[in-house]
């Protein structure tokens, strides 16, 4: 018996690369009804992949790389623009295991158009497993997909492929994705990244696709999937239309995109500042909102987005002027800026635009540079180690240079591809302490000592160390959803936060689910992850903050002499695993919860 | 039901053709001194259409979705209510460059009709009109299905490449029909992007392909040449 699926095409493509088969393959409605899409959907397909192969080797032809639309990707409710990459990460592991592979899950997302035109094509979602004996893209058509030759564009930077790639297909109304050299070297943190300007970006997706010998994929569609309930969802379409019409709900993000965050949390002491030794820089004021203007040429947005936050510029101070990209984002500009102390707000750009080109986690990579730096100057290593980069805070050059090399794995590079945690155990000498990861995967912008919350959020992501996270259970629920319906968090404050205009839609959309269903998805699917991890070998001893925060209080800024003590992070641990409902030593969710939540299966 | 998933070899040519048209930018687009003479008789001045600010676009194809959603409604429960908002049905397209510039793009309402001056049916002696005609209210080009005979002349024609021909039936499809008078794609554009304006073929970009005026947009914000 066939259900009749509104909302859904209810159908995954599904690639191998090895073999070349191409198979739709149907989804269960139970799977939609109880895991949504997108990140939820992602990793109820990653647990039934791996079911019998827990330690799968991420880069291996078990592990798939998976593109999920979410519920409304593909309907125009406004930012339904995103599109969650999942798949088993590369990067982190934990502190024991009996696999010599284990990993967590990783999930990304990215702006762009990607995701809608999947469904617009009649998938949900796309699966791809196996490797290519030669690089490949993948092109679909509607009901026509194909893996191609694409050997002649392996080595090229993004930018470049993203303008190559559209000739080749001859049609600028493909949707397109694909990684950079950074990816094709197997970088661990490489990204993934659409119309050159955004990025999956965290979690090493960009490695994983590498590892398949997969270049892009190209996709095309024609179709949409049915809507439940037709006049609910346009009356729903409606008020969330007129609900982004109020200057409160895009002001800051039309204005200034996430820009706006590099000024405000240097002021609240929370900015990731040398290494995250400090939440306060001197020379924000820089590389913030004010002189990024001068730059800044035109807004861009996402598919049906009001907001617009990116903001596309040409930069013109020397060496670097007439570099045309967009940013900084709070993150790019951090990471590459505050955090390595730099203040020369073109020579930031420049390193965003040649880390976008090669399709490198910018994150990931400025708490590495940063995390060299300060082992620099402390002597723990020397220019020697460093292929003679005189890594010096503040220097634009040298950071330049080693992207260049993490990005192809020369010299340093290659040890340094591989991230903080790695770094720190070939160095030695106590540099764990500032190695600022958890379960290996690198802390992004936001910083914990004057944030207590934050540091909480970092240690409980399921995806190692992410600000996205969710600083309360309720956050990291209604981040699941979000991700899952494939929303962008940007806008989620647009359509309030009762979550009653997100239920009118969901119900709109598929006919069904009431608002009491709702609260239950996201922790469903935040259980689901936790499960994946655990029986990985990830327990409450891998859930834990680098030392920095308990040991080294801020020097400067509003927040100078804050701290977090160990009883603090141990008693929000504590609290969070209780209400979890999560053992206490060992943090395996209960049976009973688990039950309650149609887990496992 | 009218599938609409295949998309036959009109996509490529048509980008070709929308994208990368020949010839350099002369003044007054593609008509020319000559059409300027025989565009300022008659119809000229009634004709309205969608103008772009190119300055405010920023590609998110709101437009598209609510041009689709407008202009093919569907039935339920025996009432007519809007699409779900299909772009791949809309007649405005935006077209994206890279460096990024977003080029809506849509019926020109060009002056001098070359759709249907291409249309080969003969005038129907009480209306004048062919197959493809004017409408009377809003003068958005508008087929006639009973009496196209699918020949794909007008979109020959068509300057911008916008006419598509249906994939089974052959009868032009995407000319903008201005909404019946109140144009959705200038009502819920978030940026203001879009307003409803008298044709005027001396304005800058008028008539011009998606291509062309990327170029022309990204030498002046970028300052570069592609």
């Amino acid at each position: 018996m066939t259900e009749r699926i509104y909302g859904y095409n209810g159908i995954i493509l599904d690639v191998d690369l090895s073999s070349g088969k191409i198979e739709k393959k149907a989804i269960s409605p139970f799977d939609l009804k109880n895991f949504v899409g997108g990140r939820g959907l992602g990793i109820k397909l990653l647990w039934d992949h791996l079911k019998d192969k827990p330690g799968a080797d991420p880069l291996g032809q078990d592990n798939p790389l998976m593109f999920m639309s979410g519920l409304f990707s593909g309907f125009p409710a406004p930012s339904s623009s995103r599109t969650c990459v999942v798949t088993k990460s590369p990067h982190t592991s934990p502190k024991e295991s009996p696999y010599a592979h284990a990993s967590t899950l990783s999930y990304s997302n990215m702006g762009g158009f990607f995701g809608p035109e999947l469904r617009f094509a009649g998938y949900d979602g796309l699966v791809i497993t196996g490797k290519a004996a030669d690089p490949v893209y993948l092109f679909i058509d509607d009901d026509k997909v194909e893996i191609r030759d694409a050997r002649k564009f392996w080595g090229t930077g993004t930018d470049q492929f993203d303008k190559d790639f559209i000739e080749e297909l001859g049609d600028p109304r493909f949707r397109t994705c694909y990684i950079g050299p950074a990816g094709e070297n197997l970088v661990e943190y490489a990204s993934i990244i659409n119309t050159a300007a955004r990025a999956a970006g965290r979690g090493g997706t960009g490695c994983v696709m590498g590892s398949k010998n997969l270049k892009a994929v190209a996709v095309r569609g024609t179709g949409q999937p049915r809507v439940g309930n037709h006049r609910l969802f346009l009356d729903s379409l409606e008020e969330a239309r007129q609900r982004f019409k109020n200057e409160q709900v895009y002001g800051i993000w039309r204005t200034s995109g996430t820009a706006f965050g590099l000024e405000l949390f240097s002021g609240l002491g929370m900015m990731a500042v040398k290494n995250f030794r400090e939440g306060t820089f001197s020379e924000v004021d820089k590389i913030g909102v004010q002189p990024s203007m001068k730059n800044w040429i035109r807004s861009f947005s996402c598919y049906c987005c009001p907001l617009a936050c990116k903001k596309s510029g040409k930069t013109t101070d020397s060496p670097f002027a007439g570099l045309v990209h967009d940013g900084p984002e709070y993150e790019t500009g951090t990471m590459l800026g505050a955090n390595l102390m730099i203040s020369d707000l073109a020579g930031i750009l420049k390193a965003v635009y040649i880390s976008d080109d090669y399709g490198l986690d910018i994150i990931s990579l400025g708490n590495v540079i940063g995390f060299l730096m300060e082992a620099y100057e402390k002597k723990l290593i020397d220019k020697k180690f460093l292929d003679n980069i005189d890594l010096n805070w503040g220097s634009v050059d040298a950071t330049l240079e080693m992207i260049h090399r993490i990005a192809t794995r020369q010299g340093i590079g290659d040890l340094a591809s591989r991230g903080v945690r790695a770094l720190a155990e070939e160095i030695g000498q106590d540099s764990h302490k500032f190695a600022m990861h958890v379960k290996g995967h690198e802390l992004a912008a936001h910083n914990c000592h004057a944030n207590p919350p934050r540091a909480m959020c970092y240690a409980t992501s399921n995806r190692g160390a992410c600000h996205l996270n969710g600083t309360s259970i309720e956050e990291q629920n209604s981040m699941a959803l979000t991700d899952s319906i494939g929303v962008c968090s940007f806008a989620m404050g647009g359509y309030g936060n009762d979550g009653g205009l997100i239920a009118k839609l969901m119900t709109g959309i598929t006919g069904a689910a009431s608002k009491s269903d709702l609260s239950q998805i996201g922790e469903r699917i935040y259980n689901l992850e936790k499960l994946f991890n655990y029986r990985e070998g990830f327990t409450r001893a891998d859930d834990v903050i680098p030392e920095r925060f308990f040991e080294e209080p801020l020097t400067v800024g509003a927040k100078k002499g804050a701290v977090l003590t160990r009883d603090q992070f141990k008693n929000m641990m504590d609290e969070f695993y209780t209400k979890r409902g999560w053992d206490l030593k060992t943090s395996e969710p209960e049976a009973a919860k688990l039950k309650n939540l149609n887990l496992p299966f | 039901m009218i599938s609409n998933r295949d998309l036959p070899q009109w996509s490529r040519r048509n980008f070709m053709k929308v994208a990368f048209g020949s010839g350099a930018v002369v003044l007054l687009g593609q008509f020319g001194v000559f059409q300027l003479a025989s565009a300022q008789q008659g119809e000229e001045n009634s004709l309205t259409m969608i103008l772009v600010d190119y300055s405010k676009c920023t590609g998110c194809r709101t437009c598209e979705t609510v041009c689709s959603a407008f202009n093919h409604p569907k039935e339920v429960n025996g009432e007519l209510l809007n699409g779900t908002g299909n772009p791949y049905l809309s007649n405005i397209k935006v077209y994206s460059f890279n460096p990024d510039v977003d080029v809506p793009t849509v019926c020109a309402m060009c002056p001098d009709n070359p759709c249907i001056k291409a249309c080969p049916v003969d005038p129907d002696p009480s209306t004048g009109r062919r197959a493809l005609y004017r409408d009377n209210k809003t003068m958005a080009i508008t087929v006639d299905p009973d009496r196209c005979i699918g020949c794909q002349s007008c979109a020959e024609a068509c300057r911008l490449g916008v006419i598509v021909p249906h994939p089974e039936t052959a009868l032009p499809e995407r000319m903008c029909t201005l909404c019946d008078g109140e144009p959705q794609c200038v009502k819920y554009c978030p940026f203001e992007a879009l307003s409803h304006v008298k044709v005027d073929i001396t304005k800058e970009f008028y008539g011009m392909k998606p291509g062309q005026i990327a170029e022309k947009l990204i030498k002046d914000w970028y300052g570069v040449s592609d």
